[in-house]
């Protein structure tokens, strides 16, 4: 893939992952097929702000970790009232990181 | 989330919850007005799963209708508690992963939009069940 269509990728999708992953990103993606450009496009990457706001005002019932994909942790969210109060405090710091780690899972399906 | 990490995280809300549930029969404290959960102490009116402790401590006692009355998430959580050590223990000392690949297939059932709604109600349904009764 040229380092045009590379840098456009990156620069409109910086703050969708973590630091660390930026580089090893930016490599794949000029290693990878010009025929994946269409579904890179396409894949479904959730904001990290929007999900720590959910997670602010609805995280106590577990529907932060539903939006970002991690349906197994957020019933289990659900039916603790938060991890009685403790797990909600933690996954306001947290949830940022987790949202940024399941959208590198989602990209990494097509790198 | 990997296997190790899922299996750890369970160990520590296994503990956590055991001992929550041990501290909670001790000092019985049915009629008193703590409660941990933030929802219920910011808004006033309880969350979809008031009351899970309760009904944990009656089902603990006998009460199976009374432990549903009080709220049927209960038995939800009762079964994952009486379950879940024993099946960790099995794959921990055999080093499977049997847990583990249910737990994938769970969130992947439980991501079909039929079934995701259906519970959704069900949840909604509890929840108003649950400012009802007023716990």
């Amino acid at each position: 893939m040229d380092s045009q269509k590379v840098d456009m990728f990156l620069m409109t999708n910086a703050k969708y992952f973590q630091a660390k992953h930026l580089n090893y990103i930016r490599e794949r993606l000029q290693a990878a097929d010009d025929s994946k450009w269409a579904m890179i496009q396409s894949a479904d990457l959730k904001d990290p702000t929007t999900s720590l706001l959910v997670s602010i005002f609805a995280g106590s019932i577990g529907i932060d970790r539903f939006i970002i994909g991690d349906v197994g942790l957020g019933v289990g969210k659900l039916l603790t009232c938060g991890g009685l109060g403790i797990w909600y405090l933690v996954d306001i710091f947290l949830i940022s990181d987790a949202t940024k780690a399941k959208n590198m899972e989602k990209l990494q399906m097509f790198l | 989330m990997t296997r190790n990490r899922l299996y750890l995280f369970l160990v520590l809300g296994l503990l956590a919850g055991y001992s929550y549930i041990l501290w909670e029969s001790y000092v019985r404290i049915f009629n008193h007005p703590f409660t941990p959960c933030i929802f219920k102490n910011i808004t006033g009116i309880a969350c979809p799963s008031c009351g899970v402790t309760r009904s944990v401590l009656i089902l603990l006692h006998g009460g199976l209708k009374s432990a549903i009355l009080m709220n049927p998430l209960g038995l939800v959580v009762a079964t994952i508690m009486s379950i879940t050590p024993f099946w960790l223990l099995y794959d921990v000392l055999l080093k499977k992963n049997t847990l583990y690949n249910s737990y994938l297939k769970t969130e992947k059932v439980l991501k079909i939009p039929l079934i995701a709604i259906l519970l959704f109600l069900l949840i909604a349904a509890n929840w108003a069940w649950n400012i009802h009764k007023g716990l």
